[in-house]
């Protein structure tokens, strides 16, 4: 696989810590039937998008996709899917932006290469990886990655990751209509009873949200 | 008659209709845009298009309707701290044309006769700049009326309640039915009518019918925070395409107004900035009358700039930005499925009253003399990107040892903060205060060199009163509804007292006594023969309701009146 902007070596680590911070089924047994970041390409967005870096000027770069739909779900062509040329203000502050998370990424990646024994994060143990993306040494790095991974994930697939809807799919998310929107039984109506349980990690949350 | 020119700096709620007024009278007008246009076929006759799309990254993560905080940053700290707590975004609204009515929610509720007349008719609160506005309700009715005609509004007067006609009476019907009513909000609607709530179908500026040319809204789900792609709530675009049909008005796009050039008390034009791929090129264009409507706070910062005359003292004082309670409501038993729809279709007025049940008695054990909540919004909630952070920070707190994995996409999965979320929160009123203030920051510039918005604000006491007795009323609302969960929190609780929201006002206070305003009772400056403002920064009260809808009629009412006094 060509890329943009990453190393080979770069894409497997990012690759590697992306699939911990959201683990698919190959990464997690708990998480069988449900796509990650692996299977929804988060490495391929992200480098999609610090390699926009190098075509700002020109008459697309892949930072805003087009409008106004994609017709995903209805025939015709995808508008997304070309993408917008950027205003000169907008090229300046999206120069600024991604030169910083390039330096951010170059870096982080030779810090969670460096926070393992033999120097390489893609051979850890799971736990291991675990353990490094959880402390304190990778500083602003993982909120950075997570972030990037929440947007490989459920940000329209014309970005480069969500592919096959991978990640909506997974959430129970249609994401964008038009053309076609909601008639007014499906905005008013209920779809139903859906008893959700109170119990592990959304219990926890519920009880920490009720002590706000 | 003389042809006069007038140039109009931004084009959103306020310029729009500054420059359809001026237009339709007769003037040269030039619209400058700091920001791009996302629009075609604005001066055609078929509708508008548009390159905006429910795209959750463009909108809520990449600044796509601007401003880009990485160019144009503004700073806060509060009141009495010396040391800027925040440099990036701050009170933002939409930078582009048609400014902060392209992402915005449509909802037009009006202020009420009281908002108009708060000194006089509510009496001093301590700390506050309370005032009088040099106009009444009954004055500015005419200019709702039409301003709801111009831009399409939904909505049913049948059905607004007792406590509205009386402060807010409306002449007639709205232009157009209310649309489909979202689940969640006719949920939470449910829980507000039984614990004895008003709630009806919110006023919004959408098409629920083909109107103005443009389709009927389709209830794509994409509406909050996001550009319509099938423009059916054009809003400020609507008095900008008859500004630009009468041939002569032009519109600049991506071109920043940096000073008004003074000579004496009379402006003689603005000095402008645009950038280009060969760095930025600036020109001067001459005006009969300039017309500021950069929006709040960016019309105090190019006031200072230009170095404006202050004999009040008050010019940049009295920032009023709302002060936001944020319910949530999370359903366990069914989905709310808010990502169809129009976010937020039911509100209720009730908590605008000073006389709300208990509410006198909370305010005068709080030693004062009344409190005032605001409208309340009933549903909404977020999509998956915005989600997802808050699991991510929540999951900071709760799994400390492991932030990340599994339990993160079990929590997506449950979905308890989207698709089981109805959000259910109350727009506050914000009174006045004269160190609440816009200033030009002393160490940050933006991206052409000039110093930014250096914002100081916080939450009062009298907001912070009302948050606490109206944050129980909001969360028997969503009991009441049959929420599992029911949580009510200042908006500004995550942020660490940093402004939250886009409702901005004050600054450039409207007043008769020019020793007590900075703007006259039509919106000229005091001091300056021929400079106006003609957005929210007018405001002398900041109401207990969303205001764009109030900035347009302010605007007509103003310009209408420039336009007969000067042509």
């Amino acid at each position: 696989m060509r890329w943009r902007f990453f190393t080979d070596h770069e894409a497997a680590v990012i690759e590697a810590a992306t699939a911990r911070i959201a683990p698919g089924p190959a990464d997690d047994p708990a998480e069988a039937g449900h796509p990650g970041a692996r299977e929804a390409g988060v490495t391929r967005y992200i480098d999609m998008m610090l390699g926009a870096l190098d075509t700002l000027d020109g008459p697309a770069p892949m930072i805003f996709a087009g409008g106004p739909w994609s017709n995903r779900h209805a025939p015709g062509p995808d508008h997304m899917a070309s993408f917008l040329p950027l205003d000169p203000v907008a090229r300046i502050a999206w120069r600024r932006r991604l030169e910083d998370w390039r330096q951010q990424y170059r870096q982080g990646v030779a810090d969670l290469d460096s926070l393992t024994g033999g120097g390489d994060f893609t051979n850890a143990a799971r736990a291991d990886q675990d353990r490094i993306l959880a402390g304190d040494a990778v500083g602003a790095f993982r909120p950075l990655l997570f972030e990037h991974t929440i947007e490989g994930l459920y940000a329209s697939p014309e970005y480069g990751g969500n592919r096959g809807l991978a990640g909506w799919r997974d959430i129970r998310y249609p994401g964008d209509v038009q053309p076609r929107g909601y008639a007014a039984d499906e905005v008013e109506l209920s779809d139903g009873e859906d008893p959700l349980t109170r119990s592990g990690i959304v219990a926890d949350v519920l009880a920490f949200l009720s002590g706000l | 008659m003389t042809v006069r020119k007038a140039v109009v700096v931004g084009s959103g709620a306020g310029g729009s209709i500054a420059a359809m007024e001026l237009a339709l009278a007769g003037w040269q007008v030039v619209v400058f845009e700091k920001g791009p246009n996302h629009f075609a076929n604005l001066d055609g006759e078929g509708p508008l298009r548009t390159a905006f799309s429910n795209d959750d990254l463009k909108m809520n993560v990449r600044h796509f309707a601007g401003p880009d905080p990485l160019v144009f940053p503004r700073t806060w700290r509060p009141p009495g701290a010396p040391a800027t707590a925040h440099t990036g975004a701050v009170g933002e609204l939409p930078q582009l044309v048609g400014g902060g009515t392209v992402h915005w929610d449509a909802k037009v509720p009006r202020f009420w006769d009281i908002d108009f007349q708060q000194l006089s008719a509510l009496g001093p609160v301590p700390g506050a700049d309370l005032a009088d506005w040099p106009l009444r309700y009954s004055d500015l009715a005419p200019c709702y009326d039409e301003v709801e005609r111009l831009i399409g509004v939904q909505g049913d007067v049948g059905a607004i309640p007792e406590i509205v006609v009386k402060h807010a009476p409306r002449a007639g019907q709205f232009p157009m039915a209310p649309g489909a009513q979202q689940l969640a909000s006719l949920t939470l609607a449910a829980g507000a009518a039984a614990v004895g709530l008003h709630p009806f179908p919110f006023p919004m500026a959408i098409n629920s019918q083909p109107y103005n040319g443009q389709q009927a809204c389709n209830d794509c789900g994409f509406c909050s925070n996001y550009g319509c792609p099938v423009v059916a709530r054009p809003a400020a675009l609507i008095p900008l395409r008859r500004a630009l049909r009468t041939g002569r008005v032009s519109l600049l796009p991506q071109t920043m107004v940096t000073k008004v050039a003074l000579a004496g008390s009379a402006a003689t034009g603005v000095r402008w900035v645009r950038m280009t791929a060969d760095g930025p090129v600036t020109g001067a264009e001459s005006a009969d009358v300039v017309v500021l409507a950069a929006s709040a706070i960016e019309t105090v910062r190019l006031a200072l700039l230009s170095e404006f005359p202050d004999a009040s003292g008050k010019l940049g004082r009295r920032l009023m930005l709302h002060s936001f309670l944020d319910g949530t409501a999370i359903f366990l038993d069914r989905r709310m499925h808010s990502h169809r729809g129009r976010s937020t279709t039911q509100c209720a007025e009730d908590a605008a009253d000073p006389d709300f049940p208990g509410a006198r008695a909370f305010a005068k054990a709080n030693g004062l003399p009344y409190i005032r909540g605001g409208i309340m919004e009933f549903g909404g909630s977020q999509d998956p990107i915005s989600e997802a952070q808050s699991y991510q920070t929540l999951l900071s707190f709760v799994r400390e040892s492991r932030p990340f994995g599994t339990e993160f996409k079990q929590l997506m999965r449950s979905s308890i903060l989207r698709d089981r979320l109805a959000g259910c929160s109350l727009v506050g009123e914000e009174l006045p205060y004269l160190d609440h203030t816009v200033t030009l920051d002393p160490a940050v510039q933006d991206v052409f060199g000039l110093p930014v918005a250096q914002v100081t604000w916080s939450t009062g006491r009298y907001e912070q009163a009302a948050q606490q007795f109206y944050a129980p009323v909001l969360k028997s609302v969503m009991s009441g509804a049959g929420a599992a969960v029911a949580l009510a929190v200042p908006g500004t609780i995550d942020s660490g007292g940093l402004p939250v929201g886009s409702h901005v006002m004050g600054g450039m206070m409207m007043g008769a006594d020019p020793a007590a305003s900075v703007t006259d009772g039509y919106g000229r400056v005091h001091g300056l023969d021929n400079v106006y403002a003609a957005d929210g920064s007018v405001f002398v009260t900041s109401g207990a309701h969303n205001p764009t809808n109030t900035i347009m009629a302010v605007a007509l009412r103003n310009m209408r009146h420039l336009a007969g006094t000067r042509s």
